[in-house]
């Protein structure tokens, strides 16, 4: 069990104060980057540490910090990703509420090691109602001279203003995300260049996720080889695990990288309940192509999953029961990716609403012998072909459920 | 040119030299290769939207845009290999399943780039069954334009266009996913003296113009390039004209005027003064001599002309420079101001030698002028002083030449009429009908800058030679051939002793 002084979600619902948040030991991982280590080194523990990025692509944070440009003149910014739209996950909500300073604390770190002065942090608008917490806790740390000028008498400083995003899922598409920040429709821009050197108002830009940058305190304050330990050497840490569906506890489980699907499951949410089996399980928000039920024997690290021919993701698991039909799933899915392309690119824009018209014509019914192989027809032409990672990761998860149970869909198409 | 860095690329095996910061697409254009795309357009940025110019490059491991991807040295490029071939045909499978195919009745059709590259890169069967999504078809976006959004392939070439480009940025993009069509913001219509370039540069049927909507289909129509003389930036512009068939009355001959490609001067953009241009090489032309004396009589300019010089012969020599004026205009093309000076000035020696032409009006700041004439620079280098008439002066001449019909811009009809009441000889070189015409006792049907071939000048000092781009009107004749036959009428053209 994870003693609570360093959970990224603490058990104690007044654990989002101030106060509480400097008896667990708040802000002085900040104190010490700040006024005893050179930025340099901030990343550099950073990288040595194996942090992968928590919002699903799982990219080193301290590599991407690395890209930004050192020196020079120009302002840098960092967004903290709030938006976190991948269906089946809830964990940033949790960090939000429940222990905003850490994320903040993170946030200071991350602005200290890059040399950044400016943070945007974006959520999503359907957390405006949660973001209060976040509001009071970004005024209190700057009360405190946590944030500001001059923190912690040092000469840096940081602003920190909160966006609110208005409802699309493409948003949490890191250019997508600098797109609306600056005021305009949040679609995806074409990379290169990337935002590190290329990003928010033409200047170098980090984006982290809220999970990630609030793991940033613990590596600093307790050092890269205490974070890896709780890890794996090369994904290091715990993750925040959301478990949704059918099975018994649903809800978030912070556990070590490299848990095993299977254990999270059956032994931290129960399993699922009396008189339901597990059909397939999506391991990591939903673009995470589908599990069978002999296929969860996988450790939940990005590594393993991607030989697994699945991804870690958001670690957002949806555990589906045997009474659901397969053909429902695909329809949710259909109908979610249609609903969210933004509608910038051709195979995207095109292909997830021509899929998911198939789909709603065999969920009513009248599916067609060769609909499921023009699916997955469709789907390759998404894939590998789009502006942004949304084309994969529609393209994904449907070629995944029809691979995998295709049986039951033909039954379904052609009774 | 010699700091420009070039590389070295293969593109299907050949070797390609392109400068440094070129994209693939135009280091392919270079050799040869032509890759497909819609939301490209040279003149704007990139994008990456259609996704229609995917290529192969070593060393990635997906395909990557053509339109974005800049050269590097070495770069090894495949633009034709089954992968590439398989994700072009489902860019267009995936277009045309909403697109509405309706071909037959469609302005673009025979100029469309969707039905080009499903000739050459599709040839699939269809395979989309489900309903199509209903949207508007007939969107007025302002100034004439129509926007058709089953059309619309949504590569925003139109709203690139108008944020980079005239920086104006009426048209957004709006709603998402399937339903993301493009549009005007409320009550704020497209609006710029550019917007006919958005017709120009929509790859598809989506935008279409009221002008030209309906009227004739693409594969009838002459492309003629020339220089647009409506102002004095001298943009190159095509003409697009039908030939073979004669003419009804009021029956079309320019169907549209577009933008040309001209890097030195207009880039590939037009405005809509000059894209009207249509009207004036079309609409209230003179097809025929007409005499005002004997209005049915079929003239000959020959004849008419044969007239003119027996006028003028019978000014004795040294009363011609008080006793004939001439008013000409800057619409004229150097070859013919250098005639008019030697025959006007050299040879006659006239003294009266006048320009009527058009008012300035403003500039946009963009490509429009403030000078509303093309050759305002020829003027000068023939070694014309362009200087407006007084009507007294006019009055006062025996025999008056007057081209063009600008004198209106500066005196009323009733004024210049009073003032040639007494004037035995007055002749009218007009290309379109007008209340002057009343004035002159025969009147001469000239050709319009389109229906001839010259050079202009241009504001900058540019000089731009231009061919014939469209057959003259039957009837019309071009002020050159005006001068020459004057020249040899009156025995000038061969430097002979004064005929008179």
């Amino acid at each position: 069990m994870i003693e609570d002084a360093v959970r990224l979600i603490p058990a104690d619902d007044s654990s989002w104060r101030l106060e509480a948040y400097l008896r667990r030991g708040g802000y002085e991982a900040a104190r010490k980057a700040v006024t005893s280590m050179v930025p340099q080194d901030v990343i550099a523990e950073v990288r040595r540490a194996g942090l992968r990025g928590r919002g699903g692509a799982g990219f080193p944070a301290g590599l991407k910090w690395s890209f930004v440009p050192q020196g020079g003149t120009a302002p840098k910014y960092l967004c903290v990703n709030a938006d976190e739209g991948e269906p089946g996950t809830f964990k940033d909500r949790a960090i939000l509420v429940r222990n905003p300073h850490q994320l903040l604390e993170g946030l200071i770190i991350a602005a200290f090691g890059v040399g950044i002065g400016q943070a945007f942090i974006y959520v999503r608008g359907e957390y405006a109602s949660i973001a209060g917490r976040l509001e009071e806790a970004l005024a209190e740390a700057c009360a405190k001279g946590f944030l500001g000028r001059g923190i912690f008498g040092s000469d840096f400083n940081l602003e920190v203003v909160v966006h609110f995003g208005a409802g699309a899922y493409i948003c949490g598409e890191e250019t997508a995300l600098l797109e609306s920040v600056e005021g305009r429709r949040g679609q995806p821009r074409l990379k290169p260049p990337f935002p590190a050197v290329v990003g928010l108002f033409r200047s170098p830009t980090v984006i982290n996720n809220v999970e990630t940058l609030s793991n940033i305190p613990s590596i600093i304050g307790r050092g890269a080889d205490w974070f890896i330990a709780r890890g794996l050497p090369k994904d290091g840490g715990t993750r925040i695990f959301g478990v949704s569906g059918a099975v018994r506890r649903p809800g978030l489980y912070e556990l070590p990288v490299g848990t095993p699907l299977r254990a999270i499951i059956e032994t931290h949410a129960g399993g699922p309940p009396d008189g339901l089996a597990i059909k397939a399980v999506v391991p990591g928000g939903l673009s995470a192509p589908v599990l069978r039920p002999d296929e969860l024997d996988v450790p939940m690290d990005f590594d393993s999953l991607a030989r697994a021919g699945s991804m870690l993701g958001s670690a957002g698991v949806i555990v589906i029961g045997d009474r659901t039909p397969i053909l429902d799933v695909l329809e949710v899915m259909a109908r979610f990716y249609a609903h969210e392309s933004c509608g910038q690119c051709t195979p995207c824009r095109l292909g997830t609403s021509w899929i998911h018209k198939i789909v709603s014509r065999m969920a009513a019914g009248k599916g067609q012998r060769g609909d499921l192989d023009l699916i997955l027809d469709l789907a390759s032409g998404m894939r590998g072909r789009t502006l942004c990672p949304m084309g994969d990761a529609a393209a994904m998860p449907i070629h995944a459920i029809i691979s995998k149970f295709r049986n039951e869909l033909e039954r379904t198409v052609v009774p | 040119m010699s700091d420009v860095k070039m590389l070295g690329l293969t593109i299907d095996g050949r070797t390609v030299h392109a400068a440094e910061g070129t994209n693939v697409l135009k280091a392919a254009e270079l050799a040869g290769i032509s890759i497909p795309h819609f939301c490209y357009h040279p003149a704007i940025e990139a994008e990456g939207n259609c996704r229609m110019c995917l290529v192969e490059i070593e060393g990635l491991p997906k395909l990557d845009l053509a339109c974005s991807t800049i050269v590097r040295e070495g770069m090894i490029v495949r633009t034709s290999t089954p992968a590439v071939l398989q994700a072009r045909k489902d860019v267009l499978e995936f277009l045309l399943a909403e697109h509405p195919l309706d071909c037959p009745i469609c302005d673009k059709a025979g100029e469309c780039k969707l039905q080009e590259y499903y000739e050459r890169h599709g040839l699939f069967p269809g395979r989309f069954v489900e309903a199509k999504e209903k949207k508007d078809k007939k969107v007025a976006i302002g100034k004439g334009l129509l926007l058709d959004r089953e059309r619309c392939i949504l590569c925003t070439r139109c709203v690139r266009f108008l944020r980079k480009v005239t920086g104006t940025g009426e048209l957004g993009v709006f709603d998402r996913g399937v339903r993301a069509e493009i549009g005007i913001y409320d009550g704020a219509p497209v609006d710029n003296n550019y917007s006919g370039n958005l017709v120009d540069i929509c790859p598809v049927g989506a935008i279409t113009d009221t002008d030209f909507r309906f009227r004739t289909r693409a594969w009838f129509l002459k492309k003629g390039p020339t220089v647009c003389p409506l102002c004095s930036r001298g943009c190159a512009v095509v003409v697009e004209s039908v030939t073979g068939y004669p003419l009804g009355k009021d029956e079309r001959k320019v169907f549209r005027i577009r933008a040309g490609e001209n890097p030195a001067v207009n880039g590939a953009w037009i405005c809509d003064l000059g894209r009207a241009g249509r009207r004036d090489i079309d609409e209230r032309r003179h097809m025929r001599v007409m005499n005002n004396a004997a209005p049915e009589e079929e003239l000959s300019w020959q004849r008419a002309l044969a007239d003119v010089t027996a006028r003028i012969r019978a000014v004795p020599g040294p009363a011609r420079s008080a006793r004939i004026a001439v008013v000409l205009n800057s619409r004229l093309t150097c070859e013919e101001l250098a005639l008019a000076k030697r025959l006007f000035d050299d040879r006659l020696g006239l003294n009266k030698i006048f320009f009527a032409d058009p008012k300035p009006g403003a500039a946009d700041g963009f490509l429009l002028t403030e000078e509303r004439m093309p050759n305002a620079r020829g003027v000068f280098q023939s070694g014309f002083l362009p200087i407006l008439p007084d009507l007294d002066t006019l009055a006062a001449a025996e025999v008056v030449l007057v081209f063009g019909s600008h004198l209106l811009e500066y005196f009323s009809e009733e004024a210049i009429s009073r003032a040639l009441a007494g004037t035995p000889s007055k002749f009218l070189f007009s290309a379109h009908a007008g209340p002057l015409d009343r004035s002159a006792e025969i009147v001469f049907p000239v050709a319009v800058p389109a229906e001839k071939s010259g050079t202009y000048i241009n504001i900058d000092g540019l000089r731009q030679s231009f061919g014939r781009a469209v057959e003259p009107s039957p009837g019309v004749v071009p002020e050159l051939d005006i001068f020459m036959s004057l020249a040899n009428g009156l025995g000038l053209n061969r430097g002979e002793p004064d005929a008179c």
